[in-house]
């Protein structure tokens, strides 16, 4: 039985949105399963749906087998959920927060003390316990909200953007209470990212979602094989113009498979390519333009991400960040 | 995990929250205090000569106490909408605790807030002199109908949250009280109003409120006048109530 299954899911939020727009899953139990993809994807409105806190359009979805629609109440006893943005009561302390919360999942006075005593010291947190949850720096909210996914036993978690906005410390810590569940427990995990390097290294299996679609699914090794060739990145100096240029000369280089344009980089997929680097940067100064830098990598998540959807997924958010500080401004 | 016992521990977290944000109740109970002593010093002098009503300050006491009460339960509305927006309530619907418990765990704390409140400004009314004639289990028969209006009014509040999800939306639950309580026969009886007047009051629930709690106070105990509060109170808590419910199950679709 896998922990997870969804077979054509679909959201509509009206007739014109379309969050979701079919997406089939397995998911074996004991997996961490990363589900990539930027603001704005279907990433949480999946989350929602597969949570029991939507109900799906169209489609039928299955956790730890219960249906999430019919069995909605069994559903929510067998997960764990961290949401976006660590979704806590600031009025009530660390300690009062797990307690509430272990008892709405019907735990009662016996053993559940020492429960959450043990839990709030896996999560670093005895020490602030009996604080405000609002005197909490980000870090220990979402740690806090880790251990109240935490506190009933479940057998598959679900943790949406557990990492964003989360200095690089607080994120290994995380990542590491995540594997120690895991290995220690065999907790299945689906974990929502719009880290490449969070889905690298802490996922088995990574789906990548692009406009409520699933545009690429396997392990991360497995994706940056199917890219098979390594990936040359040029810079050059000049217009548009002249990195559209570089652009029609890279394509005519022998072996190359792919070529793309992003920002002022020109991306080629070629086989062999510390044998390409010199043939490329000679074609290009033959046509009179300035190569700034050439690099030379293995093919990475994000080169599977810009390859299925066009874009990077790192880029996506700066220009986020971007246009917010432009509103704002 | 029973509903009761959900709505118990959601109880206590509510009350919780009230006792580290006393600043809220100090105005809940302090700003109908202001308007008690005002009106009864603006028209205290020549109630008995204008309109028949010697005892003016137990005239007034009730008003202060609804509105108090109004208050109290509409704030209860603003706590749903920080739970939205800070993402709890999603936390809180993860559990399988019924999902009703989430309503009902803020009435019973808004019941037991509002009778905290009416208690004092029970108190308050008492101390200036406003008398009470159906004796002091009359006293604890108005801190009661206080509790079920506070109940049946946050119904408003909760629905507004759970609809909107906006703490400007929220703050309505409050100002749609002053419609009810102007349309009633707050400042003199409604034998003297204007026939317009009297037939909206008449149609008002918050008027046979009023004139129940009013009858505890100046009158003793008048049964047929107090079943009328308790009728217009069930009255207007179905409503509310089955609002407050639609509203929950909308939040889901």
């Amino acid at each position: 039985m896998p922990a997870i299954l969804a077979e054509g899911l679909v959201k509509h939020f009206s007739p014109e949105i379309l969050a979701v727009d079919g997406i089939d899953l397995t998911i074996g139990e004991g997996q961490i399963f990363g589900f990539l993809g930027q603001n704005g994807s279907g990433k949480t409105t999946t989350v929602r749906m597969l949570t029991t806190l939507l109900r799906p359009t169209k489609g039928r979805a299955a956790v730890n087998g219960l249906d999430v629609i019919r069995q909605a109440a069994e559903v929510r006893k067998s997960i764990g959920v961290a949401l976006q943005e660590a979704s806590l009561d600031d009025m009530q302390t660390g300690r009062e927060l797990l307690t509430l919360q272990s008892r709405l999942y019907g735990m009662d006075g016996r053993g559940l003390k020492g429960r959450i005593e043990k839990l709030l010291a896996v999560v670093d947190l005895a020490d602030a316990a009996d604080r405000l949850v609002k005197t909490y720096s980000g870090g220990m909210k979402r740690r806090l909200d880790l251990a109240a996914a935490l506190v009933h036993n479940p057998k598959t978690v679900f943790l949406d953007e557990p990492t964003s906005g989360l200095d690089p410390i607080s994120r290994e810590s995380i990542w590491r209470y995540v594997r120690e569940l895991n290995g220690d427990l065999g907790v299945t995990f689906f974990l929502t990212t719009q880290y490449l390097e969070e889905a690298d290294r802490l996922a088995d299996e990574v789906a990548i979602i692009e406009a409520g679609k699933i545009v690429a699914l396997g392990s991360p090794q497995e994706l940056k094989a199917t890219i098979g060739t390594d990936v040359v990145t040029v810079r050059v100096a000049g217009t548009e113009a002249d990195v559209e240029r570089a652009s029609e000369t890279a394509r005519r280089l022998e072996g190359a498979e792919e070529v793309r344009t992003v920002d002022d980089s020109v991306v080629i997929y070629v086989r062999e390519g510390s044998a390409a680097i010199a043939r490329v940067v000679l074609m290009l100064n033959e046509e009179g333009l300035d190569v700034r830098e050439v690099t030379l990598a293995r093919p990475t998540l994000d080169d599977v991400f810009l390859r299925k959807t066009g874009h990077h997924l790192e880029a996506a958010e700066q220009k986020r960040l971007k246009t917010d500080r432009a509103a704002n401004a | 995990m029973t509903t009761i016992k959900a709505t118990f521990y959601l109880t206590a977290r509510a009350l919780r929250e009230t006792l580290r944000q006393p600043g809220v109740e100090v105005g809940n109970i302090f700003i109908p205090l202001f308007f008690l002593f005002v009106t009864v010093g603006a028209i205290g002098e020549v109630s008995g000569r204008a309109f028949g009503v010697e005892n003016y300050k137990g005239f007034q006491l009730p008003v202060a106490i609804l509105q108090g009460v109004a208050g109290a339960s509409s704030s209860s509305g603003l706590g749903m909408v920080t739970d939205i927006e800070r993402g709890y309530f999603d936390t809180l619907m993860l559990t399988p605790a019924p999902r009703i418990a989430l309503v009902l765990g803020r009435l019973a704390a808004d019941g037991i807030r509002v009778m905290v409140l009416t208690t004092i400004i029970l108190s308050v009314g008492l101390l200036i002199g406003s008398g009470i004639e159906s004796g002091p289990a009359g006293a604890v028969m108005v801190v009661v109908v206080a509790g079920a209006f506070g109940l049946a009014y946050s119904g408003i509040g909760l629905s507004i949250a759970l609809r909107t999800g906006s703490p400007q939306a929220a703050q309505l639950g409050f100002l749609i009280f002053f419609p009810l309580i102007f349309l009633s026969p707050a400042f003199a009886p409604k034998e003297v109003f204007a026939g317009w007047l009297r037939f909206l009051a008449n149609i008002n629930p918050v008027t046979y409120i009023l004139e129940g709690m009013r009858s505890l106070v100046l009158d003793g105990w008048d049964w047929p006048q107090l079943a009328y509060a308790l009728i217009a109170i069930g009255g207007f808590a179905a409503v509310t109530l089955s609002m407050a419910l639609a509203a929950l199950r909308s939040r889901t679709a």
